[in-house]
């Protein structure tokens, strides 16, 4: 006997995420899910974007990580509430994760949350978490190449954000090569540079978040 | 990797459907897998054949059917299907880079197959 189906296999995660989205909306609280590779510079650009909106915005932020603690203590030593999500091996957060996680935040005063996603330029773009913008961050010591090979994550978020701009000198990025290739995944994609390190370009990433995203 | 959850999911929806059915062992299941998206067959093959011990889709075969990418074109209007290497695209028509996946991001089950 055949059993027509028709199912989306992430169904459950694709109901989870409605979820979290309409309960975030009826707060009027933003989301943003951050994806990129290990060591592109998530944190850093988190503990920029709390600098540089703290006085005009509420934050809090949901930490996701294979395993460790490290990331949200180091939100937490900032003031800001940090929630941690071990998955323990799982290779990127799903809705469910999320809706676990807004249950710890106080939403009634929270104007954005922002999402650290497992450091994976791969899975984290095909689960949907409920937010309300996507960003990925492309370190240029990971070469200018990456739209090409990872073109989904690129595809899908709103912003992009070149960091570690500060290290050009020594890295052969090409950086009319990089936005070329967004330009034509993405057209919308705004395109941002920083260097978390040394500062420059966070104000532009700032002013993004508080126009474009909360 | 996220194929184990992937496939946790498909087998969640499966016994479902069986219970719904009335019960009965699976022997095949069809999943439709759009070239956009970045799930491995393989890994849902590997991760498959332990999860699903004991549970009526034991020893199951996966069919796999890949659905290929149709994009639509925002200068022209036409349609064109840009194969396996769906990176940086223009139309072959009119050589516009603005268009839509209208097809490709698909990931379901689409049937399975029950024997009493």
């Amino acid at each position: 006997m055949k059993i027509e189906v028709k199912k989306n296999v992430l169904q459950n995660n694709d109901l989870a995420a409605a979820r979290n989205r309409s309960r975030l909306a009826g707060k009027r609280t933003a989301m943003l899910n951050l994806m990129a590779a290990p060591g592109a510079g998530k944190t850093s650009a988190i503990i920029k974007a709390i600098e540089g909106t703290r006085d005009s915005r509420a934050l809090a932020v949901i930490e996701g990580d294979i395993t460790s603690e490290v990331d949200s203590l180091a939100i937490e030593a900032l003031g800001i509430p940090a929630i941690q999500i071990n998955t323990g091996g799982s290779c990127h957060l799903t809705a469910s994760m999320i809706g676990a996680a807004l249950d710890h935040l106080d939403l009634d005063n929270l104007d954005l949350i922002i999402v650290e996603n497992v450091g994976n330029l791969v899975c984290p773009a095909e689960f949907d978490l409920g937010e309300s913008a996507r960003v990925t961050i492309s370190s240029v010591a990971e070469g200018h190449d990456k739209p090409l090979k990872y073109p989904l994550v690129f595809r899908e978020v709103d912003a992009v954000v070149i960091n570690k701009t500060d290290l050009m000198p020594y890295c052969d990025f090409d950086l009319a090569f990089f936005r070329d290739a967004v330009e034509r995944l993405n057209p919308d994609a705004h395109v941002l540079r920083m260097s978390c390190r040394d500062g420059s370009g966070s104000e532009e990433w700032c002013r993004w978040l508080m126009n474009s995203v909360v | 990797m996220h194929e184990y959850a992937v496939t946790e999911s498909i087998l969640e929806i499966v016994k479902a459907e069986v219970r719904q059915a009335g019960g009965g062992r699976v022997s095949m299941i069809t999943v439709v897998i759009g070239e956009l998206t970045s799930f491995a067959s393989e890994s849902i093959e590997f991760y498959f054949e332990t999860l699903a011990r004991g549970t009526v889709a034991e020893g199951a075969w996966l069919e796999f059917r890949p659905l290929e990418a149709i994009a639509s074109c925002g200068g022209c209007g036409g349609s064109f299907t840009p194969g396996p290497r769906h990176v940086l695209l223009v139309c072959p028509d009119c050589g516009s880079a603005a268009y839509d996946f209208v097809q490709g991001k698909e990931f379901y089950i689409e049937s399975i197959e029950v024997s009493a």
